[in-house]
């Protein structure tokens, strides 16, 4: 079976019970337990050709660019651990089914389980550290989600987080350790970077890239001083339990420590690194365990402790240590998987895990105690249970190995975890399953259903097999799988059970002794380890989490709190500065010769520059005085305009000014809603921050346009083109207008798009809150000051319809001769928008809108469409959008006049400014409705249903 | 004249900086409108000032100043009356619906501020 | 001749227009042309890439003036890909306004949505420097209509400084061309690099102030610190379906500095050395923090989804400093996956406040709860940038080309950082929102009810959705395609590398526009 599908079946598998969520119970395990026993048979299959010393291989290129590749390997370490998984991954399903409730839904656990499992293959087969890397916080995530697997209690959750914020954090150091480790090795195939042993330790990047990547393992595999997380994912169910923190999730960090043993293993700072902290954690993890009274709390830390046990082996660097590394981990897998099936059977039937209310159980459920007890000894590492063997070996080599200078620090710590050990698992015996009943149950627990007990008896049984006949059981395997880790330098060893009177047995039979006298102890020790005990990490680790979180806040509420002023400050005196330093980092003087464009000045420009500076300075000083602010602000308008007026621009001074007035009537109708003055309310020290940084931009500015001036183009601008070919080629004598709606007649297809896009959006912003309770305010407001006089003043009425014609021919006029001399569409709409705005304003918006025969949405979108349109019609000539076509018409009576396409697109430019400008007025305007001054409306309001409305609002 | 000029615009920005960062939205629309004039004239000066020249083409015309700029200013200056009539309306629409004209937001979505102790508890228990 | 690189923006302008015209109060008409109209602009845009893997870049000039003196389009694998995103991105929002009811809350949704299409892809396909500038008015106030559309005091106060803010925005960006036109006496990208590379010293300085302003305008779109200030708040307040579409305008800003910097501003001449990259990184790795503690910070939903865009923006823009060859295609792979990512994001968050409101707080069970849940945990996924979908690809890639840059551990550090502070922060707010009952509520009582309450309908504080089928398929549609960038990273990879080859080769560039010989 290729390798691709075997990694494949359990993501297949998971989607399966997904999918089969509303099927029966069984068939989510059935399904789950298919895939898993086809991955399973996959993988065997191989195991021959494994065992013979070949690496099945499947290879495919996924990112070549980046050397990550969907390459998969098969050698005797991947063998080991693909069976680990996959074999107890069916017992754990199988173990499952029973354990779950009704409660709990089946189709996602099983769905979860099968993601963990193949993310866990995943890792084991991947030939690709990239791809490793993938599978790894595949890993993180997934078991994140069976660790909240029971999301509404509280441990859950946090344990969830937990597990996922220290093995995620390790994921990310692991990935830039990855990243080096694949530079130094020159190489991201797993395959490749074990065999270049000597490049990669001689590499600079050696020691970066070991410690992120030991972090990452440290982390996953709970080795202290990021252990703590795995008790709090004692919070999952114990199927997950079992199966995470037996054979898979935690043995990850030490699957890849094994895995580049090869290229990292043998030099001091990996000994010093990896067998301290592993020998740390295992006599750690050791005595905290026999103080936990939680059943899965003590396996959790007797868990830490033997993760800690194969880390120090691995860490010795020795090949003797390689292969004791491999034996517990498969011992460990086999004996901690029945414990904590073992763990569930009982809490499943007391309802307890508390070791101090539990007792007696054996009378009950003798084969439960039977299971537990088989696996208890094998943990306690009694003969001749495997868990006896590789404690052995471990024993072996602390004894014949110095650590920090001396010779007997190592076999006196490792026969300490052994003794805590012992008695821990004494403990797990002794306090649940004999002495007498502590628990008064109203009906006696009893064991289970046959498939309940029978994954656990399973395992139980292979301890024991395991360690009667290890070299016929495991010996193969130890084999290859020590092979593989060690790049075949690992000894040739047999396994056997007797290895005669050595240090090691002696150590041994201390420490079982010791362990009875502990669990005899057992009452005034804990007391003492109240005491002595090192503070809960997890206080220190939410004092962490939870300072973390209120600093990320306290950050980002202050840096985005709503102050807009700030926020543009910072933007005036960001772009004033990098200005400034782009100007003078390239080396450039600050401005070009000052003084030597001081020409003279005359009169006329000395004038205006002295009204625009009046107005400007008077209007800022002024500006909460907002009716003064707005006279002064059409007085800088009309100088702005009046200057372009003087330097050549009248297109510009027209559009300037007639834009001017419209705005105007805008701000002056908006006013009538808005308070008249602007309360002052900006502390000094405000002002004078406001002031910096207008000053700031106000010179920036300043400095550019002062020196664009005194200096000249470098090279001939593009406009030579359009004054050369305006006439010729755009058929127009005013080049401004024959750029607009010819050369660059695309940006106002764009500026008219705007002005319909503002226009609609004014629209259905007025549209919304006329919807909502701001009508019937609007509605009930009095005038702050009695309307003065007659609302339609008859001279206005009468002036106003006069003006209308007149209006539309200067339009039409000025339409017609934009292309040739300054006028042009836009201008020509903003003059008819203003003369029906003064009819709006003499007559009443509802008068004016009662002769609205069609409504301004069309003008918008039938200019732009006829704009469109103009351009797509080059198209039928082959010629690109907004091509334009001119030719000279002679009719009789009339002189030659031209005609161009161009005119067509203005038209669409006319309509678009026209349904803009009035729609925006208009809509404004219905702000302004009332009911007293205009007449009935179809749309206007029946002020009884608004006092409802408003009741309504108040409740 | 340069100097008039340059003085001018800078003097425009300058202003309109020191409105825009006032905390109510009216002097922040005339700022930008003060802004805005600025930042035309600018643009309008990159092809450099020149009297009695403008570019509608006749016989005998001593020569034409640059009339791309006045495109571009013509095109940004009727996209800004676009966006000017915007902000009003959003600004007269704000000061309707919550009956106070100013510009500052409350901090970080106010509306939620009292779900953080429960938020925290859990991380504290 | 073929008309194909206007299409885009000739289309959704003349539809919206369409719709403008004739259909102004039928809401359905509205929907089936709108939805209609984004199938067609998806179908142009596969036309588009095709059309761009030739490796030519297709220049289209409007009105038969040649360029600089028309404006011209240039369409190149780069375009290409970032109009076929936009369609996408429009397709899955329209679905999803759609299916939310979100355009029955106002009106011009889906014209305001359609030209903010026409506006992006504008940005995208233009040579123009200018013309660009009228496209980012374009969609700005597009944008502008979208973010406030609903009305609401918190979402127009925001509205009122999204608005403000943009608009300085836009003012810089009219002095930066101001100064560029004064300096070179052009307008068009090819022609402003042809003509900066030969700048003589005593013009250069306008030229770099110039350059450098534009460069932070475009840094302003894509939300940069210290100039993203516009954007929580904005994006936050802004309905659900906008925000979600916004995920694309933050690209414009990033795909504009990689465009210019290729095109216009070559930091080759001696002009423009060393100008972007000494701001830019800084700005670019600060972004990323402050974006991830914005994520671990929140208290809302849409706040969560917006500080998560800066992050992701952040991550984007340090490969956009770089701007190596091997750091912009890392760039161009991140790209679609930020954006989508993003986009799910939004649409997440504003299914959780439909139901329950947005605060990251204990709530009562939701309508579609395993379903919603699903969502926000797989766009988490994607944000954090967590395997197996493609944000892990990309930032690997990122830090991969970051590989012998002289800041590399700062910038690997600062990835890997901003990675856990995202990650934990979205684990905080899944768990507080997903899992934790609410006070009083113990467990649900039939846990079966997980997977089964489809069938449950919207609670009692659910507004009426006309069809949430419809937004689960958009989001849903979403995270497809993130899943497609990931399982095709090789392929994708291959055109990233080949739309930067593209990218970096101006002179092919100048030679296409200018026709050069």
């Amino acid at each position: 079976m290729s390798l691709f599908l075997i990694a494949a079946l359990p993501f297949l598998g998971a989607v399966l019970p997904a999918l089969l969520v509303r099927a029966s119970r069984n068939a989510a395990a059935g399904t789950a337990a298919g895939a898993t026993a086809l991955a399973l048979i996959g993988v065997l299959t191989h195991a021959p050709a494994v065992m013979r010393g070949e690496v099945p291989m499947a290879r495919a290129p996924w990112v070549p660019s980046l050397g990550l590749n969907a390459n998969l390997m098969l050698d005797g370490l991947g063998l080991l651990f693909a069976l680990l998984i996959l074999g107890i991954g069916l017992l754990i399903i199988l173990y499952a089914r029973f354990y779950l409730t009704r409660r709990d839904p089946m189709g996602k656990f099983y769905a979860l389980l099968l993601l963990f499992q193949g993310a866990m293959l995943g890792i084991v087969l991947s030939d690709n550290i990239l791809m490793l890397l993938i599978f790894w916080e595949l890993t993180s995530l997934s078991s994140f989600l069976l660790i909240g697997y029971w999301n509404h209690l509280p441990e859950g959750r946090q344990g969830a987080r937990m597990a996922l914020t220290v093995t995620g954090a390790g994921g990310l150091a692991m990935i830039a350790g990855a990243l080096l480790l694949g530079q130094a090795a020159g190489s991201m195939e797993l395959s490749d970077i074990i065999a270049r042993r000597e490049a990669v330790q001689a590499s600079e990047l050696y020691l970066p890239a070991l410690i992120l990547i030991l972090a990452g393992c440290f982390a996953k595999s709970a080795q202290f001083p990021f252990h703590f997380w795995l008790p709090h994912a004692m919070a999952a169910p114990t199927p997950v339990s079992a199966y995470l923190h037996s054979a898979t999730m935690v043995k990850a960090g030490l699957f890849l420590m094994a895995r580049l043993w090869p290229a990292l293993a043998g030099t001091d700072a990996w000994f010093l690194l990896a067998a301290s902290v592993g020998l740390i954690t295992m006599v750690l993890g050791a005595v905290t365990a026999l103080f936990k009274d939680d059943l899965k709390g003590l396996l959790a830390y007797s868990t830490v402790s033997h993760l800690g046990l194969v880390t120090f082996l691995l860490g010795l660097g020795t090949p003797a240590g390689a292969v004791a590394a491999v034996f517990h981990i498969i011992n460990h897998a086999t004996f901690k998987a029945a414990l904590f099936m073992t763990a569930g059977i009982v809490d499943h039937e007391t309802g307890t895990r508390d070791i101090r209310r539990l007792g007696g159980l054996a009378a009950f459920m003798p084969v439960t105690f039977l299971i537990g007890a088989v696996a208890a000894l094998s943990m306690a590492g009694v003969p001749p249970l495997n868990g006896f063997l590789s404690k052995e070996m471990m024993l072996h080599e602390a004894a014949h190995t110095a650590w920090l200078g001396s010779e007997l620090a190592l076999p006196v710590l490792a026969g300490l975890a052994a003794l805590f050990s012992a008695a821990y698992s004494f403990r797990f015996v002794a306090h649940v399953f004999l002495g007498k009943p502590r628990l008064a149950h109203a009906e006696p627990p009893h064991d289970p259903v046959v498939w309940f007990w029978l994954p656990p008896a399973i395992l139980a049984s292979l301890t024991v097999l395991i360690g009667l006949f290890p070299q016929s059981m495991a010996g193969e395997l130890v084999r290859a799988a020590a092979g593989a880790v060690t790049a075949g330098a690992a000894p040739e060893i047999k396994l056997k059970l007797w290895h005669g009177v050595n240090e090691a047995l002696m150590i041994s039979a201390a420490a079982l002794a010791g362990g009875a006298a502990a669990l005899a102890l057992h009452g005034p020790l804990a007391r003492v380890w109240a005491v002595v005990a090192p503070p809960a990490a997890k206080r220190a680790f939410d004092a962490l989490v939870g300072a973390a979180t209120a600093a990320a806040r306290r950050l980002t509420d202050a840096l985005h709190d709503g102050d807009f002023g700030r926020s543009a400050a910072i933007f005036s005196v960001f772009a004033a500065g990098l200005g400034a330093w782009a100007w003078t980092a390239g080396g450039a003087a600050p401005l070009g010769a000052f003084p030597a464009a001081l020409g003279p000045t005359p009169p006329i420009p000395l004038i205006g520059w002295v009204c625009l500076v009046t107005a400007t300075l008077t209007l800022t000083a002024l500006h909460r005085h907002r009716l003064l602010a707005l006279v002064l602000i059409g007085v800088t308008g009309l100088m702005v305009s009046l200057t372009f007026s003087y330097f050549s621009a009248p297109d510009l001074a027209l559009t300037q000014i007639s834009v001017e007035v419209v705005s105007i009537i805008l701000l002056l109708l908006a006013l009538n809603f808005m308070p008249r003055e602007t309360p002052r309310e900006s502390s000094a020290a405000r002002r004078a921050r406001d002031l910096a940084a207008a000053a700031a931009a106000g010179l920036g500015v300043g400095a550019a346009i002062y020196a664009i001036l005194v200096g000249d183009f470098a090279f001939a601008p593009i406009s030579e083109f359009h004054l050369a070919n305006s006439k010729t080629g755009g058929g127009g004598e005013n080049v401004v207008n024959v750029i607009l709606v010819d050369f660059r007649g695309f940006d106002t297809f764009g500026e008219i798009t705007v002005l319909g896009i503002a226009a609609v959006l004014i629209y259905a912003l007025t549209e919304t809150i006329m919807a909502g309770p701001v009508r019937a305010r609007l509605l009930n407001r009095r005038p702050a000051e009695p309307q003065a006089g007659d609302a339609h003043p008859m001279m206005m009425v009468v002036a106003t319809r006069v003006l209308m014609p007149i209006a539309l021919t200067v339009a039409v006029y000025i339409f017609l001769r934009g292309h040739n001399a300054p006028g042009g569409g836009f201008i020509a709409g903003l003059i008819v928008s203003v003369a029906f705005v003064m009819q709006y304003m003499a007559s009443g918006f509802s008068w004016a809108a009662a002769r609205q025969r069609y409504p301004y949405h069309a003008f918008i979108g039938l200019g732009v469409l006829v704009a469109a349109a103009t351009g797509m019609g080059a198209w039928f000539n082959g010629k690109p959008f907004l091509t334009s076509d001119f030719g000279y018409v002679k009719l009789p009576g009339l002189e030659k006049f031209e005609l161009a396409t161009a005119a067509l697109f203005d038209l669409g430019v006319f309509l678009t400014v026209l349904g803009a400008v009035l729609l925006a007025l208009e809509s404004l305007a219905r702000y302004a409705w009332r009911p007293n001054i205009a007449s009935a409306h179809p749309m206007d309001i029946d002020p009884t249903r608004d006092e409802a409305a408003q009741r309504e609002e108040g409740r | 004249m340069e100097l008039l000029f340059a003085s001018a615009v800078g003097l425009l920005t300058a202003c309109g900086i020191y409105l825009i960062l006032r905390r109510r939205s009216f002097p922040v629309i005339i700022g930008l409108s003060l802004l805005s004039y600025a930042v035309n004239l600018f643009l309008f000066a990159s092809g450099r000032l020149a009297v009695n020249r403008p570019p509608l083409l006749h016989e005998g015309a001593a020569g034409y100043t640059d009339p791309i700029p006045q495109a571009l200013v013509l095109t940004a200056i009727v996209i800004s009356f676009g966006m000017t009539a915007v902000i009003v309306m959003i600004a007269l629409s704000d000061h309707l619906t919550s009956r106070d004209d100013r510009v500052d937001a409350p901090a970080g979505g106010a509306a939620d501020d009292g779900v953080e102790a429960p938020a925290a508890q859990e991380d504290a228990r | 001749m073929s008309h194909l690189p206007v299409l885009p923006i000739v289309l959704p302008a003349a539809l919206a227009a369409f719709i403008l015209m004739t259909m102004r109060h039928h809401l359905e008409l509205q929907r089936i042309f709108s939805i209609a109209g984004s199938v067609a602009l998806t179908a142009i845009a596969a036309l588009l890439v095709a059309r761009a893997s030739d490796g030519q870049v297709h220049v289209y000039e409007l009105g038969d003036w040649p360029a600089p003196f028309g404006i011209a389009l240039a369409l190149d694998r780069l375009s290409a890909m970032m109009v076929a995103l936009t369609a996408l991105l429009l397709l899955a929002v329209t679905l999803y306004a759609v299916g939310a009811g979100w355009d029955a809350r106002g009106r011009h949704f889906h014209a305001l949505l359609q030209f903010q299409a026409m506006g992006v892809c504008g940005a995208f396909l233009t040579a123009d420097a200018f013309n660009l500038f009228v496209f980012f008015e374009i969609l700005l106030i597009a944008s502008y209509g979208l973010m406030i559309h609903a009305g609401g005091a918190e979402r127009l106060r925001a509205g009122f400084q999204y608005v403000a803010y943009n608009l300085l925005g836009s003012t810089l960006f009219l002095f930066a061309m101001g100064a560029l036109y004064a300096a070179t006496g052009t307008l068009n990208m090819a022609d402003l690099g042809v003509r900066i590379a030969q700048l003589p010293a005593e013009h250069a300085a306008l030229a770099r102030a110039g350059a450098a302003l534009l460069i932070l305008v475009f840094a302003v779109k894509a939300a940069a610190l210290p100039v993203h200030f516009w954007l929580p708040g904005a994006y936050a307040a802004a309905p659900g379906p906008s925000a979600a579409m916004f995920a694309i305008l933050t690209k414009v800003g990033v795909y504009a500095i990689l465009r210019m910097r290729a095109t216009a501003f070559p930091e080759s001449a001696p002009a423009l050395a060393g100008l972007s990259e000494a701001w830019l990184l800084p700005a670019a790795l600060a972004t990323a923090l402050i974006g991830a503690a914005g994520v671990l910070g929140a208290r809302g939903m849409a706040r969560l989804a917006a500080f998560g865009t800066i992050a992701s923006v952040g991550t984007l823009l340090i490969a956009a400093a770089l701007f190596t060859p091997q750091s912009a295609a890392a760039a161009l792979y991140y790209m679609p996956h930020s954006t989508l990512a993003a986009a799910v994001m939004f649409l997440a968050a504003d299914m959780v406040t439909e139901r329950r409101g947005d605060a990251i707080a204990p709530g009562p069970r939701m309508a579609h709860h395993a379903l919603v849940a699903a969502v926000f945990f797989l766009g988490a996924v994607a944000l954090a940038g967590l395997p197996p979908l493609s944000g892990f690809l990309g930032k690997l890639m990122i830090m991969d080309a970051a590989r012998g840059h002289e800041r590399v551990a700062w910038i690997w550090g600062v990835i890997l950082v901003a990675s856990l502070i995202t990650l934990m922060g979205l684990a905080r707010a899944g768990s507080d929102v997903f899992w934790r009952p609410a006070e009083g509520e113990g467990r649900a009582e039939n846990r079966e009810q997980d997977e089964d309450d489809a069938a449950a309908g919207p609670g009692p504080a659910a507004p009426a959705q006309p069809s949430a089928a419809l937004t689960f398929v958009a989001a849903f549609a979403l995270l497809a395609a993130l899943a497609a960038l990931t399982v095709l990273a090789g392929p994708a990879m291959r055109y990233a590398d080949a739309a930067v080859a593209q990218l970096f080769d101006a002179g092919a560039y100048a030679d296409a526009v200018l026709r050069r010989p």
